[in-house]
């Protein structure tokens, strides 16, 4: 199934780019977006994802169509084809 | 607010404009000029708040910000001037707001939030606004707010982008529920033009004054993130989190819960 990933602020300036189209399993959770991006599609971004242990950044806001999942729940919310998954790391410029 | 101060004729002639405004009017008027408002810090964003407050007629407010004005501030920080370059920032900034609008009582404290400090820089505040450039004293300021159950207008910005909620304790998802932990990578020193943070800057003054004049719907149950460089807005349905250590139900913090009449 095919979705989209949209990144912002200090990840879309890793990235290099807005966002990209993923080819996923039927089936798959937003954890599994969210390490497919961390390590197979933008691993520039890996450190705003993943702790160093390899775990879901709690820090990290997502969104998957306009609705905040926290990353602790992430396991355990499937993923649709044509869902829009928004990654928004904190940001604190002031 | 029990006891509204009344319009001076000065006060009718400096808002003529915005007391047209359907649903705000002299009552609107009246609670803005009733009102404290605490703002930390006033850079890029917090400056175009204070600065929007104050031409607005909030009637008090109290500034936090620590440190001397420096030439690499002036792309953004619109409160302040040249001239000011080597003195504290707050001193541009009461000169700035006084030039403006002389009838606001402005408190101008040249010191950063910290845990030593929290209490005692919001406590008189109806409303907190967070524009800090750490999330340490963004997070101390959610945690007076929910514990004092006074709104707070988070603000923030990063780049072509702004974000902006508005956390209502007790009502709303609070800061911790949406970020509970300091992000590892986040540079103190970030991209900016000043137009991105007067942008999010008077939205978040918009936010405060809606809330003291019981003015439109106020941004509580969402965050907005916007991105100047393809000019959208998207706005995002947040919850509160159960096992929020701040506001959840097992916190220590001690919310009082929402305060009436804001």
């Amino acid at each position: 199934m095919r979705l989209r990933v949209q990144y912002t602020a200090q990840l879309r300036a890793v990235a290099g780019r807005s966002e990209d189209e993923l080819d996923l399993p039927e089936g798959s959770t937003l954890a599994e977006v969210l390490v497919h991006v961390a390590t197979e599609v933008c691993r520039d971004a890996a450190g705003h994802l993943l702790t160093p242990g390899g775990g879901l950044q709690p820090s990290l806001l997502v969104a998957v169509n306009n609705r905040a999942i926290s990353t602790r729940e992430a396991g355990a919310v499937p993923v649709s084809a044509g869902d829009v998954v928004m990654l928004l790391p904190p940001i604190a410029g002031g | 607010m029990a006891h509204l101060p009344e319009l001076t004729a000065d006060d009718r002639g400096r808002f003529e404009w915005q007391l047209w405004v359907h649903g705000f009017g002299e009552d609107g008027q009246r609670r803005l000029k009733a009102a404290t408002v605490f703002i930390s810090r006033i850079g890029g964003v917090g400056g175009t708040v204070a600065m929007q407050l104050a031409a607005a007629g909030v009637g008090r407010l109290i500034l936090a910000h620590a440190g001397d004005l420096r030439l690499d501030d002036l792309n953004r920080q619109s409160l302040m001037a040249t001239s000011g370059i080597g003195k504290p920032r707050i001193e541009s900034a009461i000169s700035r707001l006084r030039d403006l609008n002389p009838h606001v009582s402005v408190e101008a404290i040249a010191e950063n939030v910290d845990e030593t400090n929290v209490e005692r820089l919001v406590g008189r505040a109806d409303v907190i606004v967070s524009a800090a450039p750490l999330f340490e004293e963004r997070l101390q300021m959610n945690r007076a707010a929910v514990r004092r159950g006074v709104p707070l207008v988070d603000c923030a910005m990063y780049e072509l982008e702004g974000r902006l909620t508005t956390i209502v304790p007790g009502r709303t998802p609070c800061l911790s529920c949406l970020s509970p932990e300091r992000p590892p990578n986040w540079n103190r020193e970030f991209p900016v033009f000043g137009a991105v943070a007067a942008t999010v800057g008077s939205l978040a003054a918009m936010e405060v004054i809606k809330l003291v004049a019981g003015l439109g719907e106020p941004l509580t149950g969402r965050l907005l993130n916007f991105d100047l460089r393809e000019m959208t807005f998207t706005t995002i349905a947040i919850a509160r989190r159960t096992d929020c250590e701040v506001c959840g139900p097992r916190s220590a913090v001690g919310a009082s819960g929402p305060r009436e009449n804001r």
